[in-house]
């Protein structure tokens, strides 16, 4: 326990004895910024002739404005995991520290949860940024608490998930550039296919004059093909969320993301026991 | 303290070690020699539990490395090869980061950093980041990091290696005085550093133990007794006249010229003999004097012994 932490207090101030924490988080801050600049000028055109853009009456501030800046944040964070998480694992085995991390009296658990919790940690500092932008709504408009504050988890939760992927494969390279671009590569892979997938048509493809029992089974097996498609995307469940709709699936959608790719971060240091050449 | 049985291990096909079993008691320094690429590093850092054996068994202090890693770990202090160290850390919060990984106690911990400073003597660069150290002050604060928390056993993988000759010394110096308290086993490809501060030897060739013995017996006449010789001559004629003299076993020319290194039988001393056959023949002799075996020596007869018997082996499978 005491060595996951001396772990994670290693690595989250590494972040900011090299300029690339500052960096990270100012980069957030600015790009987010001017989304919530464009975002609640963009509103405030909407309230001000609403029949221009095709409104009845002036719309909700949650659902036109906050609901897809915070998505926005959440987005930005598929270009920042990366860039969090590649040095994690990577690095030490490119130095060599691995070495001294494997030999000292630590568990694997204490180096993966130390790590993880170091980004996590770079992951609360971003969620805080948005803090900001949330206490801003909340001063100038009246907004349930409550919406503000899970918005604010969602982007947490986006980068928590984005996070657990990042760490799996930091542990698979020694190289931090393959590690970095693998991650953003993915998630953006993951982004676009679930992003097509939307367009697919929910209704069963098989032809109408086939047989009931196939067209079943062939229905079956495209919900449930199309419904991974679609939910491979790290956004899939944060457009409720940001609105302040909180269903359990959501949460644990994120919560089970992160705990498959932390397991398979177990089994990827692992491997250096039956590999040949580590 | 340190124990291996039968220890193997395979990188794919390619063995690196095999079969090595040694035993190493409390209190002792034990040198672990051989060519670069003979295992060394490999057969470290399965003790160390770095890296499982693909067959036998490491023990440290009655801990199996395999079974028992934590308790392993906990009571060795290692040193691997190229000192990987955190360059963007300052040497206190590196220690301080290596104590509580170790699990020192958190009351304990600035105490143990001033000690483990003061001995490895990095008190001047205890303020200073450690990608701007010098090699000599990484390699005592390698050494430093491995002594954090007292383990009872210090693995250093080639303490030594890339240093200039004083800091090779003071490094030396510190292992030494490390002996009191700690059972040492450290790897080197330099001979005279091995017989300068260890009690015993393994050497590891191709991947096998070749010999393990004490110092004093390796170092010692054994069953031959070895003379250097200077002359001026036909080195034919020399080997000529010395072949014919009682009790010389066999002539070696020592590399430069006019050099020759005499094996003969310890129990006779055919000193006198080889002067006189040498004069007579009108051959001036510059010099020749006893050798006490060297460590050295010791090594290029092991390797050359087992270069031979696989010569040997080869050609016995050739006449099958």
């Amino acid at each position: 326990m005491s060595g996951m932490w001396a772990v994670c207090k290693r690595e989250f101030s590494s972040y900011f004895v090299t300029p690339i924490g500052y960096v990270i988080i100012g980069v957030y801050s600015l790009i987010t910024g001017l989304g919530f600049l464009a975002s609640f000028l963009y509103y405030a055109r909407i309230s001000q002739s609403p029949a221009a853009f095709d409104y009845s009456s002036i719309p909700s501030l949650e659902e036109t404005m906050l609901s897809p800046f915070l998505v926005f944040c959440g987005q930005i964070l598929i270009f920042l995991a990366p860039l969090i998480t590649m040095r994690l694992l990577a690095e030490e085995k490119n130095r060599g520290t691995m070495e001294l991390m494997l030999t000292y009296p630590l568990r694997d658990r204490d180096i993966i949860f130390g790590k993880y919790l170091a980004a996590l940690g770079m992951a609360l500092i971003m969620m805080l940024v948005v803090g900001v932008y949330m206490a801003i709504v909340a001063v100038f408009a009246t907004v349930e608490p409550a919406v503000l504050l899970f918005g604010m988890l969602t982007v947490f939760l986006m980068g928590a998930a984005l996070i657990s992927l990042g760490l799996m494969i930091s542990a698979l390279t020694s190289n931090q550039v393959t590690s970095g671009v693998l991650t953003f590569g993915l998630v953006f892979i993951m982004y676009v296919i679930s992003a097509l997938a939307r367009d697919l048509s929910p209704d069963n493809p098989a032809p109408a004059n086939w047989g009931e029992g196939i067209r079943d089974a062939i229905g079956f097996i495209y919900t449930i093909f199309r419904t991974i498609l679609v939910e491979l995307s790290i956004d899939a469940h944060a457009r409720d969320m940001a609105q302040g709709i909180v269903q359990p699936e959501d949460i644990a959608y994120y919560v089970l993301f992160a705990a498959f790719f932390i397991f398979a971060t177990f089994r990827v240091l692992e491997s250096r026991k039956w590999r040949a050449i580590s | 303290m340190i124990s291996a049985e039968g220890l193997t291990k395979y990188y794919g096909p390619i063995p690196a070690i095999q079969g090595v079993s040694f035993h190493v008691d409390q209190g002792e320094i034990v040198g672990f020699l051989g060519p670069n690429g003979a295992g060394k590093t490999t057969t470290m850092r399965i003790l160390t539990g770095y890296m499982p054996a693909t067959s036998g068994v490491a023990k440290i202090a009655g801990f199996d490395v395999s079974k028992d890693p934590i308790e392993v770990k906990r009571r060795v202090g290692y040193l691997p090869e190229n000192v990987p160290l955190y360059p963007e850390m300052l040497v206190s919060a590196f220690l301080r980061f290596v104590a509580e990984v170790k699990g020192v106690e958190r009351r304990n911990i600035p105490g143990e950093i001033d000690r483990v400073v003061e001995r490895c003597g990095l008190i001047e660069v205890k303020q200073r980041l450690v990608k701007n150290l010098s090699k000599g002050f990484r390699q005592r604060l390698g050494l430093a990091q491995a002594l954090i928390g007292s383990p009872p056993v210090l693995i250093l993988d080639e303490p030594t290696v890339g240093l200039d000759p004083r800091q090779i010394i003071d490094i030396r110096n510190m292992i030494k005085g490390l002996a009191e308290e700690h059972t040492i086993m450290l790897s080197s490809h330099i001979l005279p550093e091995v017989a300068m501060i260890c009690q015993r030897v393994m050497i590891i060739h191709h991947g096998r133990l070749v010999v393990e013995d004490t110092m004093e017996r390796l170092g010692g006449e054994g069953e031959v007794r070895l003379l250097e010789l200077e002359a001026m001559g036909a080195t034919a004629r020399i080997r000529e006249l010395l072949a014919g003299i009682d009790g010389v076993q066999d002539v070696s020319v020592n590399g430069e010229q006019d050099r020759y290194v005499i094996r003969t039988d310890a129990a006779k001393d055919p000193r006198e003999m080889i002067i006189q056959a040498l004069v007579q023949a009108g051959i001036p002799v510059a010099g020749l004097h006893e050798r006490r075996r060297t460590l050295e020596d010791v090594f290029v007869e092991v390797v050359s012994q087992e270069e031979s018997q696989v010569v040997a082996d080869a050609g016995e499978e050739d006449s099958v």
